[in-house]
């Protein structure tokens, strides 16, 4: 066993291919993995982020989980685990070879995707499923890094591969079209739950798992924590209220008349409203202190200007029209 | 040849799981494990349907050969899968033609050029996988019933128990 050293772990695999050797290449790091060869043909490889061929077989209840544990007490020692399945009666040698080459595939792109990580050889070393399949180590190592590229293509964002799921609350569009496989995993992730865990919840190919999630990130379908400062602010807050006023505005002192929009006609401090004659001359009237945001209110039970009023009704109270208006206001509310 | 898989003790489905429902048994005798069709078998299979030209077993997700025997267009098998693999999503994608019937399913999918006919064939395996088995045919040589009728065959026995 040679001391664990920081390599390209593709060039190793290449390495100990081309010497024909025998045992499990082990990529530490996160979220690293195995890759075992067999004679310079690789046989398998396992990752904690891509669900095994057990974990696949059993999560899709196409083997009880005792079936499998039994499979595994018997043949572990001796290598055999898959070929016992086969003999049997519990897979077909179709399924187990199909079931094997997706998770190798699947296992090695975690493992060898990284450009450099701690990684030793173990010469000798075999895994305890046993030879099913026999791959060209050179085509894995183009698959690792298709695949790598084509998570690219869809989203270049590595953080969606590890971080834990978070499905965003409101959608940014009002349409939104999901596939299958991404429809189970926002049902599933609960905020917790890293792209690991739902692969292995799910019994999905982790790698099928984070393709779907780049997707869905594409879509702004997912939270993600970096990307979740700079996006631009939907829900506008609304303002504090201290500072909506202008700070230059001139003191209100009592003896003034109320500035401009009085909606309350009862303010004891402020003097009588002007008289209804008196409204065409209101802006020099009260005009002198607060000119700038006038707005064309009228004062509670003012008349309109002579010129637009024709005969205008009798004069019925000052707060009349105020309360029609709160009442209106409020049934406007319920 | 014995009906049951005799050799099993410790398997909870019992003897039962061997029987197919028409109550014939499948063999389990070691020494016919050659017939017994796996990957390798399966796509020599496919390729002694008449005209075959080559044959691949695909993974639609990835867009990956797992498997490949024989020719392929313009003799790129990766290539090919990752055609196959766009032609397969979208057909599975746009719900359009396997909708019409509540739990339809895309059954097979083909492809006619001037040269050849490319068939495609989803493998229903039980455990989580997206697979397609491909088979090129010449078209002169080949004849499409024929070679449907032998892939469904084919896509069934390489998962069937």
């Amino acid at each position: 066993m040679s001391p664990s050293k920081t390599v390209a772990p593709g060039r190793l695999l290449a390495q100990v291919a081309g010497e024909r050797q025998t045992g499990a290449l082990v990529v530490r790091g996160h979220p690293g993995g195995a890759v075992y060869v067999l004679e310079g043909r690789v046989i398998y490889a396992e990752s904690p982020a891509a669900p095994g061929v057990g974990e696949l077989l059993t999560a899709s209840g196409r083997l009880a989980g005792r079936t499998w544990q039994n499979a595994l007490d018997r043949g572990t020692a001796t290598a055999r685990v898959g070929r016992m399945l086969v003999e049997h009666g519990h897979l077909t040698q179709g399924e187990l070879e199909l079931c094997v080459l997706g998770a190798t595939y699947d296992a090695a792109y975690f493992a060898l995707a990284p450009q450099d990580a701690p990684a030793d050889f173990l010469g000798g070393a075999t895994h305890w499923l046993g030879p099913v399949v026999h791959i060209d180590p050179a085509a894995v190592t183009r698959e690792v890094r298709r695949r790598a590229k084509m998570l690219d293509d869809i989203f270049p964002d590595p953080r969606v591969d590890t971080e834990v799921v978070t499905p965003i609350t409101r959608p940014p569009r009002e349409r939104i079209t999901l596939t299958a496989p991404q429809w189970e995993l926002l049902v599933h992730a609960d905020g917790q739950r890293t792209p690991a865990d739902l692969a292995f919840l799910l019994g999905k190919a982790g790698f099928a798992t984070i393709q779907e999630l780049r997707r869905l990130a594409a879509a702004g379908l997912l939270d993600l924590p970096g990307v979740r400062d700079k996006a631009p602010e939907f829900v506008r807050l609304p303002r504090s209220r201290g500072t909506a006023v202008d700070a230059n505005r001139p003191q209100l002192r009592p003896d003034n008349s109320p500035t401009v929009p009085v909606v309350s006609g009862v303010r004891p401090a402020a003097p009588d409203p002007p008289a209804p004659t008196a409204l065409t001359e209101e802006t020099s009237a009260n005009g002198t202190v607060y000119r700038p945001p006038r707005l064309a209110r009228r004062k509670p039970g003012a008349k309109l200007p002579k010129e637009l009023a024709g005969d205008a009704p009798p004069h019925t109270g000052t707060d009349e029209v105020l309360l029609k208006r709160i009442r209106t206001a409020l049934r406007a509310l319920r | 040849m014995t009906p049951t898989h005799s050799g099993c003790d410790w398997c909870p489905y019992g003897r039962q799981r061997m029987a197919h429902g028409d109550g014939h048994a499948v063999e389990v005798n070691p020494a016919l494990r050659s017939d017994v069709p796996g990957v390798d078998h399966c796509l020599q299979e496919a390729m002694a349907i008449p005209g075959a030209v080559g044959a691949s077993i695909v993974d639609y997700t990835t867009g990956f050969p797992v498997a490949t025997t024989g020719a392929a267009p313009n003799d790129d098998h990766e290539a090919a899968a990752a055609g196959t693999a766009d032609v397969v999503q979208a057909a599975n994608s746009r719900s359009l033609f396997v909708s019409a019937i509540p739990h339809d399913l895309l059954e097979d999918l083909i492809i006619t050029t001037a040269g050849g006919y490319h068939l495609l064939r989803p493998v229903q395996t039980d455990f989580d996988s997206r697979l397609v088995l491909y088979v090129w045919l010449d078209r002169v040589l080949g004849n499409l019933a024929v070679a449907r009728h032998r892939m469904q065959k084919l896509a069934d026995d390489l998962v069937a128990t």
